[in-house]
């Protein structure tokens, strides 16, 4: 079983599927009127085309990554390092395109040249910030497929029924949001032991509240409105009344709460690492890489590289999310702009 | 969309924007505050002594708050280092002594011989000094301290024995000190501890003079005598301080945060989470300065300090600082007397000549080299069926872990790679003794190949080898070993799988043997014997009954172990334990790393006068010059003033560029 | 109005209830007595000192039993003693508290003023060039992780300018404040990114309101009315939405304080959580469900003082 899921094609497949899920998503909601109008409204907002541009920049990049290629022994494990297949790994740190080793100890010189240096395992730098996207895909496309549904069904359900389901999903969520967030995050990756999946688990479990709530709040709104009384009297179905007419009218609120949550993810990783439940051994993070500069901020010569390029690439990627979830939100509901 | 708000005209720009601070005003408010004074330390606890000199202060960090001052209760590092100064022991270990460390009459006016009584029983005797008094408290009779007696030696030792204070150290000590178990059985059977019955292991003479009485020969007894947990404790403190309301007011607890104590210095302030503080005793005078054991190239002002009364400071501040950072900071600063070099701020202060760097040697810091009498291996479990079966593979999985590389990427080359069990410094460590299995990968090639995995690759399956190894992690420089460790394996194409646990998970893995291998396992010495460090692969010592966390069994160990466990160091001990070192590296029960070593930085007015470790800290030895730390105080604190006019220029000129593009707009 | 509040006490209990169960089946997942024991008293410590702290602590009793107990205990604010340091709960947190709120609450001040004097700048200056690059500025802030504020904050205040402590706290009267400069702008800046967005969003739903309008068209100049009843509608409304937030400061920062070596709440639940003290972190997680219900009630009264329309019922 594990050698499934740790064969090179499954896992293609595997993120294939994902893409393709979100493809569909996508198309089959862009025949909505609503979303058709937001588009065109999206489409002349500077700041969220160039938003919308960097992120899928970074999703290419992630995607690079995870495509992984058959392994061989020692050679490329991804598309990515295909292209990066000439970089080699030091003994230590060395500084941006220095010759020698930074270690006073041993003034070594170095196998190559390092765009941003390499780190205190001598892998470079430069290497390390680009695969971590994929830590950061990973963590944000997996949280979303746990979350997404959960909150969205929960939602729907809650504001759709009312009545004692509404009082049981208010019950179920308010406990949960009322748990510290970070605790909650913690005690369940510790006992699901650390692991990337877990990681997702304990954000999935605690991110869905929000959404929830939110959805929730729009479908109370939603069934005031006539076209589901109308529904209703033509004896449809409660599935397709959610699936046909509430889904499609909160899918937005939806994309934008994911885009915003996902910039939340990524920073909330940052924190993990610190508390020492980050991302495991061997999988390269911006939020380890961040969380290594409170030593390396006391060496002298300063080690800065490694937390300015992290601290970079994240800054570039949630400052994106950001402002792609604000342009949705204006093209959505123009009002609030 | 129309816009009305557009048409306002920037000419009645309203007056409430004045009153509405900006966020930088904040900043500039605090900086006027704050700038002023940058030293977290609070004011000494006197301006002079009695006698108009110089009130003398040490400032020294702790990484986190003690467990507790009790002597009979507390084993943890940071509690050693508190209780120190506080407590003599009876006896201590000689502060210029290291190789081989030795100890020297603390309490006690001579270090006991063994005596062997009529029933072939060993003994000691010992005898208080006349100096040894408790610091005055208001649990004695008129609140002052009264002489230390021989019933307060027994005294302690029964406190080992009640169940109430939950001493962790009952079990070093009865196997070999009489009625010590049945004391405490009794007492638990009975719920309460009898202090008045007598203890067949202490036998008081007089008031100053008792013998401890043994069962069997135990020299390591003379260790344990120089441990916090044998020092005497007062009853009086004990039953006074029962941390329970007494006339409204709730009196602390002995048993936590309250010490009576015998040393040269009282806790006068302990607030948790910031910092312990220290002050003189006036009138001690049960220990001086050593007059002997100084080296031959010893500086003049170290040898003018023989024989002087201790302590040599009036006060000792502990700041509790967890992060490395601001310890890196404040020692920059001058706020910290010494700091130990980790490998971040390493590059900074060490040459590539194991010298202070120019830069620090400029402020006249210091750089001093201590080796910490400490093992540190990855424990292999012998009753795994895959490792505990295959000599070879154990073999191979040694020779490939590159401890050289590993002491150089984290520890900055200091410390030494680990060729045997025993540190250095203790009996039995031999510096000649190389470890047949240390690191040398074509051995290792050749070895997993015998071992019945070519290439690291499992026949069975055509797939490499997968073994587990189990890790605590706490930050990411703990992520940083394993990768190392996991690559190193990769070495012989074994692909070890690492898993994070949480202390405590690590802890009961090791406890009920559920791991594969076990990484950044290691033993401080408790006492300066190689019995210390065998008894860990000794087979009755597996968890949860000892720390043979290994599982390691084999019986010509065991026999070797039990014959020398309580010998006198003699030749003879000697041979037996290199026979013991070849048997385990042979064996390859642990995959051995590195001992313990670091640099500390030493700021020029604090001078080093010790460098034994078997001392947690030696404050009572420590001197300082308080004048030369003002003055260069004063020099690294400089607060340079144009940072902040650039920051006000830069908010300024937004200022005016928005009102600006205001204006542009509007008008 | 007082029966309201009391209903909504009394939902809470089974809420109360729900955390306390889901928290400690977590944390008995978690950790065996022996691995407990081990952490508490050190991983030398003989077995039959593990074996005695197990009993002291009641950990041998029937699960139920325990969790009946651990309810009643939290229920009656006995928190009881650390395993790590043996210290009263109680008194731990009183002492906390004051550190962390005075940490968070200047942060959280100093937000919601250079916030709301941003946002209202920012509806001033509407849809200009000036008002994105505000919100662009806002939006930044919110993009880097608090730790990089930390770094660049003691790297340059304490290190390079020796401005400020690098870490450490002392009750010294005024001069406290030096401890937790630092510590405060950091928090500020991070509340200042999304206070300022969150605020801007505010002030424009008022700024379409009728009597916006009806104020303006009456000639009063535009500033009148921003600074009088925009800021005074708007405000009502920030209330509401930032006063659930409020009883958490005593909680305080989890990274700030541990950095800037704040003896508050946050620093005690990072080690804590590092050392699997579990009285403690039981006994955070409780106190923090109940400042966060705590917040849920202030902000529906805030509600209804608000507006007198809104019936609570």
């Amino acid at each position: 079983m594990s050698v499934f899921f740790t064969h090179w094609l499954t896992q293609n497949l595997l993120v294939l599927a994902g893409f393709a899920l979100l493809a569909w998503t996508l198309w089959s909601v862009s025949h909505h009127e609503r979303w058709r109008r937001a588009w065109l409204r999206f489409r002349a907002d500077r700041t969220g085309l160039v938003a919308l541009v960097v992120v899928c920049l970074y999703l290419l990049l992630g995607a690079l990554e995870v495509v992984r290629l058959p392994a061989g022994k020692g050679g490329p494990q991804s598309v990515l390092d295909l292209f990066l297949s000439g970089i080699t790994t030091e003994k230590t740190y060395s500084a941006p395109l220095a010759t020698t080793l930074l270690s006073s100890a041993q003034p070594e010189p170095l196998k190559g040249r390092h765009l941003l240096g390499t780190d205190a395992l001598g892998k470079d730098v430069l290497r390390e910030t680009l695969k971590a996207c994929k830590t950061a895909l990973i963590l944000g496309g997996l949280t979303a497929a746990i979350y997404i549904p959960l909150g969205t069904l929960f939602g729907i359900l809650a504001g759709y029924f009312r009545r004692r389901v509404d009082d049981a999903i208010q019950y179920f969520y308010t406990t949960l949001a009322s748990i510290p967030e970070i605790l909650l995050l913690i005690a369940i990756i510790f006992v699901l032991g650390q692991s990337l999946t877990s990681m997702c688990i304990a954000l999935g479990v605690t991110g869905w509240v929000g959404l929830c709530r939110l959805i929730r709040g729009e479908t109370l709104r939603q069934t005031e409105r006539p076209y589901v009384a109308a529904a209703r009297s033509l004896g449809q179905s409660h599935w397709n009344i959610i699936s046909r007419h509430l889904l499609p009218n909160v899918m937005h609120l939806v994309v934008i709460n994911f885009v915003l949550g996902f910039s939340g993810i990524v920073l909330t990783e940052a924190v993990l690492s610190y508390l020492g439940v980050g991302t495991p051994v061997g999988t390269a993070s911006w939020g380890n890489m961040i969380d290594g500069a409170r030593s390396e901020l006391s060496r002298d010569p300063l080690v800065w590289w490694n937390l300015v390029s992290a601290a970079t690439a994240l800054f570039g990627l949630v400052l994106a999310l950001n402002l792609l979830g604000d342009a949705l939100r204006r093209a959505f509901d123009p009002k609030q702009g | 969309m129309k816009d009305e708000g557009g048409r306002m005209n920037p000419e009645s720009r309203p007056g409430w924007q004045r009153f509405i601070p900006h966020p930088s005003s904040f900043i500039l408010f605090f900086l006027l505050l704050a700038g002023c004074d940058n030293n977290p330390n609070p004011p000494p606890l006197r301006e002079k002594r009695d006698d108009g000199s110089r009130w003398l202060v040490r400032y020294g960090g702790m990484s986190e708050d003690p467990r507790s001052f009790d002597p009979q209760f507390a084993y943890d590092q940071m509690s050693r280092r508190v209780m120190e100064p506080v407590y003599d022991t009876l006896l201590e270990y000689h502060p210029l002594k290291t190789d081989p460390y030795e100890v020297r009459p603390g309490l006690l006016d001579a270090v006991p011989v063994k005596e062997v009584g009529a029933d072939g029983k060993p003994s000691y005797l010992c005898r208080l000094k006349t100096t040894a008094r408790f610091h005055d408290d208001e649990c004695f009779p008129e609140g002052k301290g009264r002489p230390v007696v021989a019933r307060d030696v027994r005294y302690a030792f029964q406190r080992l024995c009640d169940p109430k204070v939950e001493s962790p150290f009952l079990a070093n000590f009865s196997e070999y000190l009489p009625g010590l178990q049945a004391a405490h059985d009794a007492a638990e059977k009975s719920g309460r501890f009898d202090y008045d019955a007598p203890l067949a292991a202490i036998e008081l003479i007089d008031e100053r003079t008792f013998r401890i009485h043994l069962t069997q020969p135990y020299p390591q007894l003379i260790y344990w005598l120089a441990f916090q947990c044998t020092t005497p404790v007062a009853r009086e403190a004990v039953e006074y301080y029962d941390g329970k309301k007494h006339g409204g007011v709730v009196r602390p607890d002995f048993h936590k945060f309250k010490a009576v104590g015998t040393g040269p210095f009282r806790i006068v302030e302990y607030v948790p989470r910031q910092r312990v503080r220290l002050e003189r005793v006036e009138g001690y005078a049960t220990t001086s300065f050593p007059t002997d054991g100084f080296a031959a190239e010893a500086p003049e002002w170290l040898m003018a300090l023989a024989g002087k009364p201790l302590p040599l400071i009036d006060e000792m501040n502990f700041s509790i600082i967890r992060e490395n950072l601001p310890i890196f900071i404040l020692t920059r600063q001058g706020y910290l007397d010494a700091m130990g070099v980790n490998k971040d701020a390493f590059g900074a202060m060490v040459t590539p000549g194991r010298e202070m760097s120019p830069k620090y040697r400029e402020r006249g810091m210091r750089l001093e080299k201590d080796v910490e009498p400490s093992t540190f291996w990855i424990s292999l479990n012998m009753r795994d069926p895959l490792l505990g079966q295959n000599k070879k593979l154990r073999q191979a999985l040694s020779a490939c872990y590159d401890s050289k590389t590993y002491s150089d990427i984290f520890w900055s080359s200091v410390a030494p790679v680990a060729e045997q069990l025993i540190p250095p410094g203790i009996p039995g460590h031999s510096r000649e003794w190389r470890n047949p299995y240390g690191f040398d990968l074509e051995k290792a090639k050749r070895l997993i190949a015998e071992a019945g995995y070519p290439g690291g690759i499992d026949p069975q399956t055509g797939r490499p080898l997968e073994i587990t190894m189990d890790m605590v992690s706490v930050g990411s420089e703990d992520r940083q070993r394993s990768e190392f460790e996991q690559r190193c394996f990769a070495s012989i194409g074994v692909e070890v799988k690492i898993r994070q646990n949480t202390f405590a998970r690590q802890l009961q893995r090791e406890d009920t043997g559920d791991f594969q291998m076990s990484s950044g396992t290691g033993w401080g010495a408790d006492y300066p014997d190689p019995e210390n460090y065998f008894f860990l692969l000794y087979s009755k010592n597996v968890p949860p009954a000892g720390k043979n966390v290994t599982r390691f069994n084999n019986p010509e160990f065991d026999r070797l172990f039990e014959q020398m466990k309580t010998m006198e160091t003699t030749p003879e001990r000697l041979e037996i334990v290199r026979k013991m070192n070849t048997l385990i590296a042979e064996e390859v029960p642990q995959i051995l790393n590195f001992h313990k070593a670091f640099y500390s930085a030493v700021q020029p007015w604090a001078p080093r006068t010790q460098n034994n470790l078997m001392l947690e800290g030696g404050v009572k030895f420590s001197v300082v010059d308080a004048a030369l730390r003002e003055q260069k105080r004063k020099e690294w604190n400089r607060k340079p003033l144009w940072p902040l006019a650039v920051l006000g220029g830069l908010l300024a000129l937004a200022a005016v560029l928005g009102i600006r593009i205001n204006r542009r707009r509007y008008v | 109005m007082f029966n309201y509040v009391i209903r909504r006490l009394l939902y809470s209990v089974p809420i109360l209830l729900g955390v306390i169960a889901l928290t400690f089946l977590l944390f008995n997942v978690l950790q065996t007595p022996e691995a407990a024991a081990a952490m508490a008293i050190g991983s030398k410590a003989p077995q039959q000192a593990r074996e005695a702290w197990i009993k002291s602590r009641g950990l041998d009793r029937p699960k139920t039993e325990q969790f009946v107990k651990h309810v009643k205990n939290l229920a009656t604010f006995q928190f009881g003693t650390s395993w790590k340091t043996g210290r009263e709960l109680n008194e731990v947190f009183r002492q906390g508290a004051g550190p962390s709120l005075l940490i968070t609450l200047p942060g959280f001040l100093a937000g919601l003023l250079g916030g709301v004097g941003l946002a209202l700048y920012q509806v001033y200056v509407r849809k200009s060039l000036l008002d994105r690059s505000i919100t662009l500025f806002a939006v930044a802030l919110m993009s880097v992780p608090t730790v990089v504020y930390i770094f660049f904050l003691q790297a340059v205040g304490a290190l390079m300018l020796n401005y400020f402590p690098a870490s450490g706290f002392d009750w010294r009267g005024w001069e406290t404040a030096k401890f937790v400069a630092l510590p405060i702008i950091v928090m500020a800046i991070v509340n200042l990114g999304s206070d300022v967005r969150l605020y801007r969003t505010i002030f424009m739903e008022e700024i379409n309101q009728d009597y916006v309008r009806t104020a303006l068209a009456k000639g009063l100049s535009s500033g009148v009315v921003l600074g009088k009843h925009v800021l005074k509608n708007g405000l009502i409304a920030l209330i509401t939405l930032t006063v659930a937030t409020l009883p958490r400061l005593i909680m305080g920062s989890l990274l700030i304080e541990n950095f800037f070596g704040i003896p508050g709440l946050g620093n005690l639940l990072v080690m804590a959580i590092g050392t699997s003290d579990q009285p403690v972190v039981l006994a955070c997680t409780y106190l923090g469900s109940l400042l966060y219900i705590g917040g849920l009630i202030l902000t529906d009264v805030c509600y209804a003082l608000a507006d007198p329309r809104i019936r609570l019922s």
